[in-house]
């Protein structure tokens, strides 16, 4: 079964279409290289893949489950909540001083009277009464707008490709450079083995879970060939490092699918062999690869299946070997022959 | 450098300072001078949540203070019925502060660097002309008045109050650098879209960073007007109680809570202190001291925070104790520089 389903996925800048209507799909094991000439859309379908950037049109599927969140039972609770909420500000706010004086003020008198809770919410609530619902129910009205577009343009957002399984890594590094280098894949590091209070008052839990979670970031250093490194500060690393640091960052989070965004870019041809075998190594630990490349070194050295993108449109696919043999492929990267 | 002891020396040193102070000739007496400087920790403690761990620029902390020390007024003056008590109506500032808090975060953390400073600058001033104008409730501009205490050394209570809490928010909060959770502020610090791709909730992460600040300069607030048994007026809490809180955290060291801790002392004790005492000295000295507004020292304050903000930003844009960034990995046996790095 394909693990990732792109299909007629187009992306539009203003006039421009960066992706016209790709479709391809990624099984699940396999190492599948995306190449193409500088231009050709590969990193903007990375980012429609990982949720970056939304796609004008068509859609991707992980797993089985659609890039976009679907309204779920939570997301609808949350606008209800929302709706409820902004309502019963507004309704108390609109008339916040009225309400003061009749529950609290003239109930009290300046410690003339007794106050008591009840009789100032009876208060209270015949003022709100009095007011009608027209405050609440614009102010609902409001707020469930809100909410909704916040879940419209929140359904589809790199935190929902994360959770579904989709790590990535960026063409222009984005480490958290000030941050150790460990501390950079503890970041990444899915689950969470203690609570906000564990971790404010030290219990016990957080003490376990924090040694646990730097075992394992310990780990995933050792199999990137890092863990020397462990306590610099991330942005000090040397160029190759710093790649390395991104793909252990990614796989810290537990991916099914890593996507590689040139990964042997500055690299060279020693390190992009050690970068070969630790990309076999991921996929021997049971991911899935999609990678950008131009090094055909690379590519050819580990790909099960290439797909080629020219101009935002996908034309040619298949293994390496076809692939390199396609005269399409081959005009695309060289140009066509003078007659 | 240990670490620990150096914080339990500060704590015990400023711990014994109202009975040192008895020792000193009246000139040199501090009496509640320091009390105010160790509040003003407390809020810079929160606005570093946001500016320094967060990465977020909030220019409306005051705000947060007014809307802390009114909800604690409100809710212990003998004017209404609700007394609640010291401890009531800190814990019921807070609350109401991080309730506006989230009100105005909700729609705004999408905003980021300028345009969210721009927000909160503008909900600075609009907080201050709220709480002078809802009047039924605040008495406008003529603030609260809450039952004054008694005794000539009243002010040790909230002194050590503002102390026990600034030691636990100390300790609170450097714990929290040292989770998950610090390490999340973090990394939406450094690259947001980043976190998110790593699996950070960046939204979630920085709205309860904006939660944390609200509720840390409404207890602020609330603090405040406690030791003055007193609302403050609503001119109180104006942009320039906002730049206090600001420069103490950029002067001492955003991100740093040692360093933040340093800027409020000199930024407080400057602006209560130091100038005070050299107003009073040239007083003494029989120089004139009404009829030019630049006389007074007290004046110049801004002055003087602005060229140290400049000098900062030129010399040492760390803050005089940079963060730590690269923290030390926690030990089985207690914790603190394992590495040594300052």
């Amino acid at each position: 079964m394909a693990l990732l389903e792109v299909d007629a996925l187009t992306v539009r800048f203003g006039g421009l279409t960066a992706v016209d209507r790709v479709g391809f799909s990624v099984d699940e094991g396999q190492i599948v290289s995306l190449i193409g000439p500088n231009g050709a859309g590969k990193t903007t379908l990375f980012n429609a893949v990982t949720a970056v950037h939304p796609a004008s049109s068509g859609r991707v599927r992980f797993a089985g489950q659609d890039l976009r969140a679907p309204l779920s039972f939570g997301a609808m609770a949350r606008i209800l909540l929302m709706a409820l909420g902004v309502g019963a500000l507004v309704q108390v706010c609109s008339d916040i001083e009225g309400l003061w004086q009749v529950a609290v003020v003239d109930r009290f008198d300046y410690g003339q009277q007794a106050w008591a809770v009840r009789d100032a919410w009876h208060a209270a609530v015949r003022h709100l009464r009095a007011q009608g619902p027209w405050p609440a129910l614009v102010g609902g009205m409001v707020g469930a707008a809100a909410a909704f577009n916040a879940w419209r343009t929140g359904r589809l957002q790199p935190l929902r490709a994360r959770r579904l399984g989709i790590a990535r890594t960026f063409q222009n590094i984005r480490l958290f450079s000030e941050l150790s280098v460990i501390d950079n894949v503890l970041v990444g590091l899915a689950g969470a083995p203690y609570g906000p209070l564990a971790a404010l008052l030290r219990l016990p839990r957080w003490r376990r879970g924090e040694t646990a979670m730097r075992i394992r970031a310990r780990d995933l250093l050792a199999f990137v060939g890092l863990e020397r490194f462990a306590d610099v500060p991330a942005g000090g690393l040397p160029y190759g490092h710093q790649r390395r640091l991104e793909i252990a960052r990614a796989l810290a989070g537990d991916p099914r699918l890593l996507l590689l965004d040139e990964p042997a870019a500055g690299m060279n041809p020693a390190e992009g062999a050690d970068l070969i075998e630790l990309i076999r190594a991921i996929r021997a630990r049971g991911v899935t690869v999609l990678l950008i490349e131009h090094h055909m070194n690379v590519v050819m050295g580990i790909s099960d299946r290439v797909v080629v993108l020219d101009h935002g449109v996908r034309i040619a696919e298949g293994d390496p070997k076809t692939v390199s043999c396609d005269p399409k492929v081959i005009e695309a990267y060289l140009g066509k022959e003078e007659a | 450098m240990n670490r620990p002891l150096a914080w339990i020396a500060a704590l015990a040193l400023v711990a014994a300072l109202p009975w040192i102070d008895l020792l000193l000739p009246p000139y040199w007496r501090l009496g509640g001078d320091v009390g105010p400087i160790l509040e003003l920790a407390i809020a810079a403690l929160g606005l570093n949540l946001l500016v320094g761990n967060a990465g977020l620029l909030n220019l409306g902390s005051a705000a947060f203070v007014a809307v802390g020390a009114y909800a604690f007024s409100i809710l212990t003056t003998v004017v209404y019925p609700f007394q609640i008590g010291f401890a009531g109506g800190a814990i019921g500032a807070m609350a109401v502060s991080a309730l506006v808090g989230a009100v105005i975060a909700a729609p705004t953390l999408r905003l980021r660097g300028d345009y969210l400073a721009i927000v909160t600058l503008g909900f600075g001033e609009i907080a201050k002309d709220l709480v002078t104008n809802l009047d039924v409730i605040t008495s406008g501009a003529e603030g609260l008045t809450l039952e004054p205490a008694s005794g000539a050394r009243a002010w040790l209570w909230p002194y050590y109050l503002a102390l026990a809490i600034l030691a636990v928010l100390v300790v609170a909060l450097t714990n929290l650098d040292r989770s998950r959770f610090g390490r999340a502020l973090a990394a939406v610090r450094e690259d947001e879209l980043a976190a998110s791709a790593s699996g950070v909730p960046a939204r979630r992460a920085k709205l309860w960073a904006f939660l944390g600040c609200a509720a840390l300069c409404g207890l602020y607030g609330a603090l405040y007007a406690n030791r003055l048994r007193f609302s403050g007026l609503p001119t109180n809490y104006d942009f320039q109680l906002s730049l206090v809180i600001l420069s103490a955290v950029i002067l001492g060291g955003m991100g740093s809570i040692p360093g933040v801790i340093i800027g409020a002392f000199i930024i407080g004790g400057l602006n209560s202190i130091v100038l005070a005492k050299v107003g009073d000295l040239l007083v003494r000295l029989g120089l004139p001291n009404d009829s030019n507004s630049l006389a007074s020292p007290t004046n110049w304050k801004f002055l003087i925070f602005g060229l140290c903000l400049i000098l900062m930003m030129r010399f040492r844009p760390g803050g005089l104790v940079p963060a730590r960034r690269v923290a030390p990995a926690p030990r089985a046996s207690g914790d603190g520089g394992a590495h040594g790095a300052a």
